[in-house]
């Protein structure tokens, strides 16, 4: 094993200064969703904290999750996390290719045994081994025999968390989620379409500061931002009680930034920090901007009955079934009027 | 499947099904019944007018019985528009109906609605403990009436408590709300709340009946 | 507030964020007179609406103090228009903003100078001083 220096050490060696090294951690205490109070703590744990060795495995994925963790161009944060973390093996983002990557892969396992995080994005092909393959690996293989060593695994975006789209409805390739395969790791679901890269770098922070993983809700997720829903944050929350809405994309609601609900907003259901983290370095979130929430971290999100269906609707199947309901209804009744006329009948002679 | 999908989807649709078929299935049945013979003269030829009279006039207690009958009539009243207003001006019901009716209207902000609401479950406990310590009442009471009482204020009361939360999830509470509503749905067309669609055809019936025979409506 | 921009005049002012948190701010000025005890208050953690911010901003309004913090990027820590309150921006090196907070202290901890950067100060500027030593007593050994 190599002696892995702690990260107040590294910082020292970058020459970052102490205040630097306060502003860090009261940026860390506002990513991990604590209360300011906190920071001494995280600066004592920070300060002896050793970087992690992370093996990135991506499946049946769109890379937008990658994306979105690199998109978040936040060097006093991401950066220093990444610097303080070893990612090991990362196919989309390292040099190395093939044999050498894959032997990199090994490489880390073998150093970090049982110490090393699993971060996964995209789904695990069921159907057929050759749907989805790396370096001739299939998806399985590859993510059965790197967990095997691994601390915790970490499941970012909803493919990899839920099964996502290549899981919706028919499901071609039999696409399952890593927590339906991998039943004796501690898992983290980071979902989303994308993950909030903050809320990926969170969860690496508090292993990174703590040495354990985040308090999770029944879907696996970090309650410090999958605790309450989009509906229960929203700004616009009090036009929903009002009873404001907007009634279609380019109405006067609209315009005014009133409730999405009847546009179809998954906010009530969906549990995510968007409200209030937001997107692009805190710019907005999609509310803010107009649309409805998709509900994109949620499970099964592709198949809850259309993006733009209001939430209270329900399914009723086709119309003609209903019909044929209230066929049955005339020939149930026309049976009992034909009955009750034989008994008025029967009356009305007894009389 | 999670429960909110259960009860979105097949559950709400089983109920539409046995609520269509059973509503027109009471109505037909009534509707095709004989007419009983008149063994007298009409007096008078007791038509629509006579119907439509007597739909009006039983909305108010007669004369003689107002002071007796204050209390339940006014407790009922209650009941029934903060039923109405909860179903039908609540705006995530407004769009609920929107769905397959293809048309909205309206609604109320929803603090006007959780009032109407919460005077509905006021109004129908008020009229249970009447039932129960009324003792005419009690002996006519059977379980229809309080099962009906039941599957009326189960909704009413799930739906409240969707924005207190209790520490529920709210897909969770959104769930057992459908569901109370396919459970009224359900009951809706066999118990006494066929009263849903019967109420005016059983006053117009007894309008043209009263008015054949003479008697004051 | 912009009254042209409809989606930033929409939220009414007394129903956002702005008056619970001058409230709070209040309460915590009260702590810190009576019992000396400072309070942060993240702004991360609130649902802001759009331009809400703004309006907190423009509520406390600037004082009298203003100053600029350069480690592992720009700060300003800035008292308001109410003393001892103050409005504190961390950004990284990129210039986007990673922490947003009020402190409602005598001095914001950040402004202070720290006695690990002190003690290392102190070790650099001994070291300039003895080279420094060295140069004049070889000058003056000429």
């Amino acid at each position: 094993m190599k002696t892995i220096p702690t990260l107040g050490e590294i910082l020292q060696a970058q020459g970052v200064s102490r205040r630097g090294f306060m502003k860090y951690c009261a940026a860390t205490a506002s990513l991990l969703a604590l209360p300011p109070a906190m920071v001494p703590r995280i600066a004592n744990a920070l300060e002896q904290a050793r970087r992690p060795s992370v093996i990135w495995l991506s499946f049946q994925e769109c890379t937008g999750c990658t994306e979105s963790l690199t998109r978040s161009s936040s060097p006093t944060l991401e950066g220093l996390i990444f610097d303080s973390i070893s990612l090991d093996y990362h196919h989309t983002l390292q040099a190395a290719s093939g044999d050498a990557a894959e032997a990199a892969r090994h490489a880390a396992m073998q150093e970090n045994m049982g110490q090393y995080l699993v971060l996964v994005d995209g789904s695990i092909p069921m159907g057929n081994p050759g749907f989805s393959t790396i370096a001739g690996i299939s998806n399985y293989d590859m993510l059965m025999e790197t967990v095997d060593g691994a601390a915790a695994v970490v499941a970012i975006g909803s493919c990899a968390a839920f099964g996502g789209i290549p899981g919706a409805n028919p499901n071609p390739t039999g696409a399952v989620s890593v927590q339906d395969l991998v039943k004796d790791k501690p898992i983290v679901n980071v979902p989303g379409c994308p993950p909030i890269p903050m809320v990926i770098t969170a969860v690496l922070a508090q292993f990174l500061t703590f040495g354990q993983l985040p308090e999770l809700d029944i879907h696996g997720r970090p309650t410090a931002f999958f605790g309450q829903t989009i509906h229960d944050r929203c700004y616009r929350r009090p036009f929903y009680e009002q009873g404001r809405f907007a009634e279609t994309f380019d109405d006067e609601g609209a315009r005014k930034g009133w409730c999405l609900f009847k546009l179809g907003c998954k906010g009530p259901i969906t549990y995510n920090a968007c409200a209030t983290v937001k997107w692009n370095a805190g710019t907005s979130f999609p509310i803010e901007s107009g649309h409805p929430c998709l509900g994109c971290s949620e499970p099964g999100f592709w198949d809850k009955g259309g993006f733009y269906a209001p939430l209270s609707t329900g399914k009723f199947g086709s119309g003609e079934k209903l019909a044929g309901a209230a066929v049955a209804g005339v020939a149930l009744g026309a049976a009992a009027a034909v009955a009750g006329r034989r008994r008025q009948a029967k009356y009305t002679k007894e009389g | 499947m999670d429960l909110l999908e259960f009860a979105r989807g097949p559950a709400l649709q089983v109920a539409a099904y046995i609520l269509v078929a059973g509503v027109i299935w009471r109505l037909v049945g009534i509707i095709f019944l004989k007419e009983k013979p008149e063994f007298s003269e009409p007096r008078k030829p007791g038509g629509l007018l006579a119907a439509l009279k007597v739909i009006y006039t039983r909305s108010f207690t007669a004369h003689p019985f107002k002071r007796a009958t204050l209390y339940p009539k006014m407790l009922a009243y209650v009941l029934h528009i903060g039923f109405f207003a909860v179903i039908f001006l609540f705006v995530p019901h407004i769009v609920f109906f929107e769905g397959f009716l293809g048309f909205d209207w309206p609604g109320l902000p929803n603090n006007v609605i959780y009032f109407a609401g919460v005077a509905a479950v006021v109004a129908g406990i008020a009229l249970l403990v009447r039932r129960l310590t009324n003792p005419v009442l009690k002996l006519i009471s059977n379980f229809d009436d309080y099962f009906s009482w039941f599957v009326t204020l189960l909704p009413i009361v799930t739906g409240l408590i969707m924005p207190v939360r209790m520490g529920v999830r709210y897909e969770t509470l959104l769930a057992i709300h459908i569901l109370s509503v396919a459970v009224l749905m359900i009951w809706l067309p066999f118990g006494k709340l066929g009263h849903t669609f019967l109420v005016f055809v059983t006053r117009g019936t007894t309008g043209m009946v009263f008015e054949r025979r003479g008697a004051k409506t | 507030m912009n009254s042209k921009d409809p989606i930033r005049s929409a939220i009414p002012y007394r129903r956002g964020n702005v008056k619970p948190l001058l409230n709070e701010i209040i309460h915590a000025l009260d702590r810190l007179l009576d019992d000396d005890e400072p309070t942060v208050i993240d702004l991360a953690s609130l649902p802001f609406a759009p331009g809400e911010l703004e309006q907190l901003e423009q509520a406390l309004g600037r004082g009298e103090l203003n100053a600029e913090l350069d480690a592992l990027g720009k700060s300003h820590i800035r008292e308001t228009a109410y003393p001892g309150v103050w409005w504190l921006e961390h950004r990284n090196t990129a210039g986007e903003i990673v922490g947003r907070y009020i402190e409602i202290t005598r001095t914001p901890e950040i402004l202070m100078s720290q006695d690990a950067d002190i003690g290392a100060g102190r070790a650099k500027l001994r070291d300039s001083f003895e080279d420094t030593g060295n140069e004049f007593n070889k000058e003056a050994a000429k």
